[in-house]
């Protein structure tokens, strides 16, 4: 279990984050003020921490100051488009910032990044029958190794770590292709058939309708 | 060219044009009165050199007892006369042909045709002196010549004398002359160039300084130095330099405050959109939603979407306010007291709240829905601020010409801190709290910009856990 500290004054965006991260079975704990939660990341043992800047009693980077040396990662949440802010959170030791208002997978799809950068993930992830190592790259179906090309790798991956989400073309082709990819949503189209077809997904991995995708998962069955 | 080369420049000029012009005139002055008692002299001489030709005559003619003497014998009469004149002091005699009789020691002086061509000019007739200066090998004579008449005949006397020293002297005089007047040039030139610079110095010390005003330092002040003229512009520049410092500051003041309003409203914005956008993004990709979480999500959404709702309703108010003209009419302050009390009594009413007003009748022209949003949001946050069954204290009465209504509730007060930051866009004492009322931070900001069209002020009176007192003071000259 990821155990995440949310530092958000803002009462409601901490319930939301807390919300999204359950999703994806990460456990949220929150704190509304600058003072609390520094002692809450020097206390607790979290994997991550969300930080606001702008926070009553102490801001962002006093806390960031005071918790440095946990050596907990730490995720900028700012409502400040201003680069110097955003430089300056990283040059006190952030790994990322995010600028609110942000979408729910553009925050999982950073903390990822930063849990998979601090080997915080799961290595190894089995979904019925089958078994993918992240590191190796080798997925195998009852024990037989399923050859897939790498972004097919990618694609299964990434809903095997959402499950039950919606996951949209944009949203696979900017977390798999890259930002910079300008390919039509039709790539993702084909990949996802490609998995569907090799591993078998056909009633798992299902289409909605003008959203996109979604890997349902195995224990709702 | 500069303005001190100029000044310096055309001083010396007219000093060095000054001095040449009287020290020539008095040359010359001197130099003819010279002359003038030099011709008397002359002529005095001439004279003599006259009178003694003419005694010989005379004294020749009644020793030989004649009538006549011929000219041979006045010749020799000459002839004695010229050899005893000293070499020093030429003389000649004509006859009325213009032929010379006797001549001078110095012959080349009378060949000279110059001479000739002189005293063949002289009519005979006239007795009177014809002087002029002659100038013979180096040497300068001064003539004289008139007529002389012996028996009938006349004669032609002519007597020179050497003149030279005088002229030598006006030369040499001259010389010194100029030679001074280099000299006091030099020297007048060097005390007046350092005169000029001297006294000009405090113009290039205000360049200086104007220049590093120009270029936006405008914290320096030029110290008053030097004549009045200068002290008196140093004085307004540093008049100037002072408005100048003070309007750059109130720029800075405007774009630093609005700066800070920007990033504050975008700050307020962002924060309910974040969780409207996260809600609704949830709601939108997770596959089971359950009921109480669907109302909680939804809930949040629409709680969050009142928060930008009254966002933007108070930033149009303050934008709309900002522009247009007030419409100003005769109202009095206890009616409009009643009347937003009248609009306040729901909120009254949930916290059990009393208002007791002590208003004199003061009539102000004033935009009666503005003035009436001005008191509704200061009440409103009195009640906000007060404690369940606590009373609000209104009063309206005249204070040194000023009419003044003063808002006192026994709340929970804040701090000095808070109370210094309250009227300033978006700032709240308690975010959260004013939050879940869905404040915006701006209704203060508001009250103020209403304020200000009325030519009123705000103030504040807070201690923390006793209570808070507003007071709006009305400019006299709004009171009717």
């Amino acid at each position: 279990m990821i155990n995440i500290l949310i530092i958000e004054d803002d009462q409601n965006i901490a319930k939301m984050i807390k919300a999204t991260l359950s999703i994806v079975n990460y456990n949220g704990t929150c704190c509304y003020d600058g003072k609390s939660g520094a002692q809450e990341a020097l206390r607790g043992t979290y994997d991550l921490i969300l930080l606001d800047v702008m926070l009553p009693e102490m801001n962002g980077f006093e806390v960031m100051d005071t918790i440095k040396n946990c050596g907990t990662p730490v995720i900028f949440l700012t409502a400040m488009q201003d680069v110097a802010d955003k430089v300056k959170g990283l040059r006190l030791g952030a790994e990322d910032y995010i600028v609110k208002p942000f979408e729910a997978l553009e925050l999982l799809a950073r903390i990822d990044v930063v849990l998979r950068r601090s080997n915080k993930t799961q290595n190894i992830i089995t979904y019925g029958s089958l078994t993918v190592d992240i590191s190796s790259h080798i997925i195998t179906d009852n024990g037989e190794p399923v050859q897939l090309t790498p972004k097919e790798f990618e694609v299964i991956v990434y809903f095997l770590q959402h499950q039950d989400i919606a996951i949209s073309r944009e949203r696979l082709l900017s977390n798999i292709w890259g930002y910079e990819f300008e390919g039509e949503s039709r790539t993702v189209d084909i990949h996802v058939q490609q998995v569907r077809r090799k591993l078998g997904l056909k009633d798992k991995l299902i289409t909605i309708p003008k959203l996109g995708y979604r890997l349902e998962s195995q224990d709702r069955i | 060219m500069k303005l001190w080369q100029k000044i310096f420049l055309s001083s010396l000029c007219l000093i060095i044009v000054a001095i040449n012009v009287i020290s020539i005139v008095l040359l010359n002055n001197t130099h003819r009165l010279i002359i003038e008692r030099e011709q008397s002299h002359a002529i005095r001489e001439y004279e003599y050199f006259a009178a003694s030709f003419a005694n010989s005559a005379v004294y020749e003619r009644l020793r030989s007892d004649r009538l006549f003497l011929s000219d041979d014998e006045i010749r020799e009469i000459a002839e004695d006369i010229m050899a005893g004149r000293p070499k020093t002091q030429p003389a000649a005699i004509y006859d009325s042909d213009k032929q010379p009789i006797a001549e001078s020691p110095i012959p080349e002086l009378f060949s000279l045709d110059e001479l000739e061509r002189y005293v063949s000019t002289i009519g005979l007739a006239s007795d009177s002196y014809n002087i002029r200066v002659f100038n013979c090998s180096d040497t300068r004579y001064m003539v004289v010549c008139s007529t002389l008449k012996i028996e009938d005949k006349s004669y032609l006397l002519l007597t020179a004398s050497d003149v030279s020293e005088i002229f030598t002297l006006r030369s040499k005089q001259t010389a010194f002359v100029r030679q001074v007047g280099i000299i006091s040039a030099a020297v007048i030139s060097l005390i007046l160039l350092i005169t000029v610079i001297l006294l000009l110095r405090p113009l290039s010390r205000l360049n200086t300084y104007t220049k590093a005003i120009a270029g936006g330092n405008y914290k320096i002040r030029i110290r008053k130095r030097g004549s009045r003229e200068f002290r008196e512009l140093a004085e307004n520049m540093n008049i100037m330099a002072d408005s100048i410092q003070s309007n750059a500051a109130r720029l800075e003041k405007i774009a630093e405050d609005r700066q800070t309003f920007i990033a504050n409203l975008a700050h307020e914005m962002k924060t309910p959109l974040t969780s409207i956008l996260g809600f609704a993004d949830l709601l939108r990709i997770k596959k089971n939603v359950s009921d109480s979480e669907r109302a909680e999500y939804a809930g949040t959404i629409v709680e969050e979407t009142k928060r930008l709702r009254s966002l933007s309703g108070k930033l149009m108010e303050l934008i709309a306010l900002g522009g247009t003209e007030t419409e100003k009419k005769p109202v009095s302050i206890p009616g409009m007291i009643k009347d937003t009390e009248t609009s306040l009594t729901p909120l009254l009413q949930k916290n059990s709240v009393s208002l007791s007003c002590d208003c004199e009748d003061i009539t102000i022209s004033a935009d009666e829905e503005l003035f009436k949003s001005l008191l509704y949001n200061i009440i409103e946050n009195a009640v906000k601020a007060s404690a369940i069954g606590q009373k609000i204290d209104i009063k309206a009465g005249m204070s040194d010409g000023n009419a003044v209504i003063a808002i006192t509730d026994h709340g929970i007060g804040m701090s000095k801190e808070d109370a210094k930051k309250v009227f300033e866009p978006f700032y709240m004492v308690d975010k959260s709290r004013s939050r879940k009322a869905g404040g915006a931070g701006l209704g203060l900001a508001l009250c103020v910009k209403i304020a200000q069209q009325h030519n009123a002020v705000l103030t504040l009176d807070s201690e923390l856990g006793k209570g808070t007192t507003v007071y709006i003071i009305i400019s006299g000259e709004e009171c009717l």
